[in-house]
């Protein structure tokens, strides 16, 4: 959950020129953004197991294990759509500069 | 992962007092148990907690400093069991005495109680921790 949405590389080629534009940046929030998906897909994974495994009376899953790990699952999917609205919105912000 | 770490520590006293919890209630539902397995009176459990490793913390500021806990065995009291005197009861020795357990009510319900707000305490830590990240998601919006 480290990886940091910088889009002033983005702004700085901007400043650059507009030839020298190249889509690395854009891998990297896509890239940052991806990993935060697939950290959320995984933990929610986690948190449907630990129900089902609670539902079927596995006597080591406690009703407090169930809960933080829907928790957690909440939290990433926070993020990773926090993420995206950042990065959505930086897009839309960069699209709305007048020339 | 940040947060999570916390929330996996504050995971592991949960469980741990949960044991804590069970073993309480064993001993207390036991008090009066003069057969158990392996012969003779039922004997008082305890927990012995240890420090672990937390999940997913490794590569961490300070991972080796953050610790779980874990319950590492499970012993029993070495108190002699309390002897009365009571000739017809079917367990009576020789000597018409009884052998109950060594487990005293009074201090499992002390335990009970101390495993109960340290699982509060747990919970409380578990929500902040909760809190904070949420907090921090806070901050863009």
């Amino acid at each position: 959950m480290s990886a940091p949405v910088t889009l002033s590389p983005m702004i700085d080629q901007l400043q650059l020129g507009s030839s020298e534009l190249q889509p690395k940046t854009e891998t990297d929030v896509a890239a940052s953004f991806g990993k935060a998906l697939a950290d959320a897909r995984g933990l929610e994974k986690q948190a449907t197991d630990a129900a089902e495994r609670f539902a079927n009376g596995d006597p080591s899953m406690g009703i407090h294990e169930v809960i933080i790990a829907t928790e957690k699952a909440s939290i990433a999917v926070r993020y990773a759509t926090t993420l995206k609205n950042k990065a959505v919105e930086a897009y839309r912000e960069l699209m709305n500069t007048q020339v | 992962m940040d947060f999570f770490t916390a929330m996996e520590v504050s995971a592991s006293g949960l469980s741990a007092e949960r044991t804590r919890m069970n073993v309480a209630a064993s001993n207390l539902a036991n008090a009066q148990t003069t057969q158990a397995a392996g012969g003779g009176p039922y004997k008082r459990k305890d927990v012995v907690l240890s420090a672990v490793d937390v999940p997913g913390a490794a590569g961490e500021p300070f991972a080796q400093a953050v610790r779980g806990v874990a319950v590492s065995q499970i012993t029993q009291d070495a108190a002699p069991p309390r002897l009365e005197y009571d000739p017809g009861h079917p367990q009576a020795n020789a000597q018409g005495y009884v052998a109950y357990p060594n487990v005293n009510p009074v201090e499992e319900m002390v335990d009970m109680i101390t495993a109960s707000r340290a699982y509060e305490a747990g919970v409380t830590s578990m929500t902040t921790a909760v809190n904070m990240a949420e907090r921090a998601l806070g901050i863009g919006r």
